[in-house]
């Protein structure tokens, strides 16, 4: 399997996250390799299927909006290279108090984009923004009670209660520091053309098909070679949506690099001999949403039984061309996976045996696909055959994305084909939200209520001992996972092509790329 | 002075089929489930949040309340806000309006390019083995789906042959005639083949006409009799056609600005009800009334040209 090979990293990952102590992060720079052979300057064509609602950055939900913001937005901590770890980003360092409710960071001498300071009134600004209940994505500041400059160099932020992910939660696009003054001045516009302190500026944005990129002058990092990064003049990011039309187009020389090229076309980029095909793991995880409190689904070895009559495998090559990794968990891998939660198998005849001493009754399962969701589709027609083959009942129904969705939210539903990913580079974030009933979500919409996890939930997120953490959230991943809180079907990579010139591609665990470290050979 | 009446008129009894519009439009999108700001939170939001969200955006009101608010401000010209893009309406559906024309237009244009041509021989050779032969190969265009049709246009014109480009605007207008020639064409192919069908039966049943032996009986050439007399009779029901088939176009271009990636007003359609995004919906079925509603008085007007008469009427 291809990604077999991402398992020393992740494991690598779990023996370096150990190291780290919540006040004192590493710098990990894998992109200062082979820095003597850059090449500066140039334009790069790069397609992707969704373009930005809004690069507003307290405002949206979107990849569309979130990949272009990376690139645009610093925060006070940033993703490092591989989006596994930490590194400071506009704070160049920060103090913990040894309670843990008080965070000081040290704001660095860095420049937004048109050449204005980045003060502590930016920095102030911009977390009470996210920080505003209306805001979506608020919850993640949630604990935090005030946030202040207590001089010219240094915020303060005060939380309620400990909070183990608080840098995490500073670090993602939603928490990137803005100009105050630009973005009072007008609201509406800066969700056009933001002004930030990130390796790039947005020149031009059509809000439907290109966003044009360019060079920040003044950005804060230096890059081996001495000056700033990013290495790129210039980025033309397009929105092409549909799938072989960007293959085509990177075939035909319109697009120097594209992301999430279709399953069934990485294959023909392989063979092509100067393109590239790169697949990184990802935080994403593809599983069927189930709902405990629909009949018969409230059965536990009804649910396993779907678990074990999930035949992974087929859907991993039918579905997925070979991409991707056989799923040991309820969530994607973020920091605290742990390996050694066994595989559920591939087992017809454990399946039946469960099905039995449930009494069911043969009420049929309706599994909920999104209409036009050709791959979707195709898993819930392998997973009805093997349910069928169990003796359960499965109905296949369809409905649009929005319908589906709402559906899923009012508990309108039995079982969903969808996915989730995670932004945050910290287990809490999903575990809380699949798992913990009292989390405001039901449990990710499953009705999952396992008292024993949420007390374990709770320890986990108010200590700061990152070995406990990892034990903790080890054994709720084995405790949700035989549960049979849901379908998982794939640890899903992201794909990417590129010509061969383009150089010093990062894609982040999180979903998005590190564009300033890219350069073109040619 | 007849004429402007005319088109008064035409635009007077354009209002009630907008407002009619926008009701139907209205209602439609909100009876769907579904919620903008759900969709947009994905579920990582406390009740509290999402009901402050809502409140915020007077999505808590009843629905009649909700419609007439839009239309006392949609009268003033303010569509309002897109929930998810923060932006006002007026400006993201604005932009697209001109993309989505161009398209339509350049379409439109090609499909009357590649049909006049054929229709006139298919008439004049009907039955005969070239006459067949346009409409077998008329049937083949109109049942292909343009979805694939893009692509193969493109797997052929843009990879094989790496003359035109596969998606993008263009900077200037030699070079975005050049981008949309293969998003045009997709259209034009599956529009050519209703305007041949419809323009040689016309024509076939004109040329039993009175008035046509009479030309003939005065000795003009069969050339002449065809373009001059039977062609122009032939018109009208051919124009109508059209028009009814570009209003039909507007919903089909959603697809093929899909495939081509082209930022009009369908790819902005999909995604407004992907996310449920109330305001920007509204403005997008105005402004596909209203965009229908100018095509069929363009139509009205050129019968004007074909045949002076239809003003008396």
């Amino acid at each position: 399997m291809r990604t077999s090979d991402c398992t020393p990293r992740i494991k690598a990952w779990i023996a370096f996250a150990a190291l780290l102590t919540a006040g004192d992060l590493l710098t990990v720079d894998i992109a200062s390799a082979a820095a003597e052979t850059v090449k500066r300057g140039g334009t790069m064509v790069f397609a992707r299927p969704d373009n930005p609602l809004t690069l507003d950055p307290f405002v949206p939900n979107d990849n569309g909006s979130i990949y272009t913001l990376e690139q645009v937005c610093d925060s006070l901590v940033e993703a490092d290279s591989t989006g596994r770890g930490l590194r400071p980003g506009l704070a160049e360092s920060w103090e913990i108090s040894p309670d843990g409710l008080t965070y000081i960071f040290k704001i660095r001498d860095a420049k937004f984009s048109n050449g204005d300071p980045v003060t502590v009134d930016d920095v102030v600004f911009s977390l009470k923004s996210l920080a505003d209940p209306k805001r979506s994505m608020s919850f993640i500041l949630k604990p935090v009670k005030s946030v202040e400059a207590i001089d010219d160099k240094h915020v303060k932020v005060t939380l309620s209660e400990p909070y183990a992910p608080m840098l995490s939660a500073v670090s993602v696009y939603a928490s990137g520091i803005v100009e105050k003054k630009v973005y009072e001045a007008d609201p509406e516009k800066f969700g056009t053309i933001p002004m930030c302190a990130g390796p790039f500026a947005v020149e031009s944005n059509d809000r439907s098909s290109k966003v044009v990129l360019v060079r920040n002058p003044y950005y804060w990092d230096i890059a081996p070679d001495g000056k700033p990064y990013p290495y790129l003049d210039k980025i033309e990011m397009l929105f092409v949506p549909e799938s072989n039309t960007r293959v085509l187009g990177l075939k035909n020389g319109d697009y120097d690099a594209i992301s999430t090229v279709g399953f069934n076309q990485a294959k023909s980029l392989e063979a092509g001999g100067d393109l590239v095909l790169e697949a990184q793991p990802i935080f994403r995880l593809d599983y069927v949403y189930l709902n405990h409190s629909k009949k018969p689904l409230d059965n536990k070895k009804i649910r396993l039984a779907l678990n074990y009559a999930a035949n992974r495998e087929a859907i991993l090559k039918a579905v997925y061309f070979g991409f991707g990794e056989l799923p040991n968990s309820y969530m994607p891998v973020v920091n605290f996976h742990s390996k050694s939660v066994p595989l559920l198998p591939y087992d017809i005849n454990k399946a039946k045996q469960l099905v039995q001493e449930a009494g069911y009754d043969g009420t049929p399962i309706k599994l909920m696909v999104d209409t036009g969701n050709a791959p979707f589709h195709q898993i819930a027609t392998i997973l009805q055959q093997g349910w069928g083959q169990a003796g359960i009942k499965t109905e296949i129904v369809e409905f649009d994305v929005g319908t589906a969705f709402n559906m899923t939210q009012q508990g309108d539903y039995q079982a969903y084909v969808s996915y989730i990913t995670s932004d945050i580079n910290d287990t809490d974030e999903l575990a809380t939200i699949e798992a913990d009933y009292n989390a405001g979500t039901n449990a990710f919409f499953t009705w999952y209520n396992n008292p024993q996890v949420q007390q374990m939930l709770k320890d986990a997120r108010t200590t700061l001992d990152e070995k406990k953490r990892a034990e903790l959230y080890a054994k709720v991943q084995e405790i949700v996972y035989n549960d049979g809180y849901s379908v998982p079907l794939n640890f899903v990579p992201a794909i990417n092509g590129l010509h061969s010139y383009v150089k010093g591609w990062k894609q982040l665990a999180n979903g998005w790329w590190w564009l300033q470290y890219v350069w073109l050979d040619k | 002075m007849l004429f402007l009446n005319y088109i008064a008129n035409r635009l007077l009894q354009m209002m009630p089929v907008i407002f009619g519009i926008s009701l139907v439009g209205f209602f439609a999108i909100h009876l769907v489930p579904g919620d903008p700001i759900q969709i947009m939170m994905h579920g990582h939001a406390s009740p509290e949040s999402v009901a402050a969200a809502r409140a915020q955006l007077g999505l808590d009101r009843p629905l009649l309340e909700q419609y007439g608010r839009f239309v006392m401000l949609a009268v003033t010209g303010d569509f309002g806000q897109s929930i998810v893009q923060r932006q006002a309406v007026g400006a993201i559906v604005g932009e697209r309006v001109l993309p989505t024309v161009f398209l339509l237009s350049y379409s439109t244009v090609l499909a009357i390019l590649i049909a006049l041509p054929l229709a006139l021989i298919s008439a004049r050779y009907s039955d005969h083995l070239v006459d067949h032969a346009i409409r077998i190969g008329g049937m083949v265009g109109f049942a292909m789906p343009p979805f694939w049709v893009g692509l193969l246009l493109m797997l052929f014109f843009g990879l094989y042959l790496r003359w035109l480009p596969v998606s993008g605007l263009g900077n200037d207008f030699a070079d975005r005639v050049r981008h949309l020639l293969l998003p045009s064409a997709t259209i034009a192919l599956f529009l050519a083949p209703i305007l041949v069908q419809s323009l040689r039966s016309a024509m076939l049943e004109v040329m039993t006409a009175d008035y046509i032996e009479v030309a003939r009986a005065k000795g003009l050439t069969p050339r002449r009799i065809l373009l001059k007399h039977v062609l122009r009779n032939a018109l009208i029901p051919v124009i109508t056609i059209l028009a009814v088939n570009i209003g039909w176009l507007l919903s089909g271009a959603v697809i093929v600005e899909y495939v081509f990636s082209y930022p009009g007003l369908g790819s902005l359609l999909v995604r407004a009800v992907s996310y449920r995004d109330y305001p920007v919906i509204q403005g997008l079925s105005i402004v596909f009334g209203v965009l229908v509603v100018i095509v069929n008085l363009m139509a009205d007007l050129s019968y004007i040209l074909v045949d002076r008469r239809v003003l008396k009427k």
